[in-house]
């Protein structure tokens, strides 16, 4: 319980956390805190991108090719619309990072959609169990540095 | 002597606390450039999927401009050769600001060493 798991880094130690000292184990755990504070981070503009991909897939179910001729707003700014119609309804432009767009038929951009949240969420998982790694690793630090504390005043 | 000993110590503080600050700045580069590349992958391999007679369109500020595919293709490929090159320049940079780091801070706790020395032998005097 008291090491911590060297599979991330092959140039990483074992360390046995009971032979450091109290001044160690502070920093440890800071860095620690620090890690999981830049997790929760990642996991939050991880969701807001899962999110988007989820908006952007679901308002893909309202085109298609019976929507060819329909009426829509464009926004032009903020707070000024104009009329205008729907065309070529059957293809769509995405975005797909670092300023390029790509045409895509709804089919293929339904798709583009499911592997983003797909690739989104398995990220999530993955920060996830890493996350859930550290802070085992932190609740020990703790302990044992509580367990330390107690030896000194005996 | 002893505000000539505090002198040094002050000016090693300060470029320690120097390289501290380049070194942060060099990883915070390495970092931006890290996120750049990996959104150029995703990239990549969004338009190696593509069919070949794909529309693929580039922004330029406001407007989209038609490429071709392989042009983008090709494009891509050689922003990351360069974000390659780029992290590899900026790990040199770091390991040289670290180095500096670890010199610094060998000087300055020489230096601290002798002051507390100093201290002593003043103490012992008086």
């Amino acid at each position: 319980m008291a090491q911590i798991s060297s599979t991330e880094q092959p140039n990483m130690k074992q360390v046995d956390l009971m032979t450091l000292n109290i001044q160690q184990l502070s920093t440890l755990k800071q860095q620690l805190d620090q890690e999981l504070s830049l997790f929760q981070e990642s996991l939050a503009s991880l969701k807001m991108a899962q999110t988007k991909f989820q908006n952007s897939g679901e308002s893909l179910e309202k085109v298609g090719p019976d929507s060819d001729g329909k009426e829509i707003l464009v926004p032009l700014t903020g707070s000024m619309y104009v009329p205008g119609k729907l065309h070529e309804t059957n293809n769509v432009l995405i975005d797909i990072g670092t300023r390029y767009y790509a045409e895509k038929d709804i089919d293929a951009a339904k798709d583009y959609f499911k592997r983003k949240i797909q690739f989104v969420t398995e990220q999530m998982e993955k920060i996830q169990i890493l996350g859930l790694e550290k802070s085992k690793i932190r609740d020990a630090i703790v302990e044992i540095v509580e367990l330390k504390l107690q030896q000194q005043q005996n | 002597m002893s505000e000539d000993l505090q002198r040094k110590i002050q000016s090693e503080l300060d470029s320690f606390k120097n390289t501290q600050k380049e070194l942060q700045k060099a990883i915070s580069t390495r970092q931006q450039l890290d996120s750049q590349l990996n959104e150029n992958m995703i990239v990549k391999d969004e338009l190696e999927i593509l069919p070949k007679d794909a529309k693929v369109y580039k922004s330029v500020g406001p407007v989209l401009i038609k490429t071709e595919l392989v042009e983008a293709r090709q494009n891509v490929g050689k922003r990351m050769d360069y974000i390659k090159k780029e992290i590899s320049r900026v790990d040199d940079l770091i390991t040289s600001i670290e180095k500096k780091q670890d010199v610094h801070r060998e000087a300055l706790q020489k230096l601290q060493h002798q002051f507390q020395q100093a201290q002593v032998k003043a103490a012992l005097h008086a």
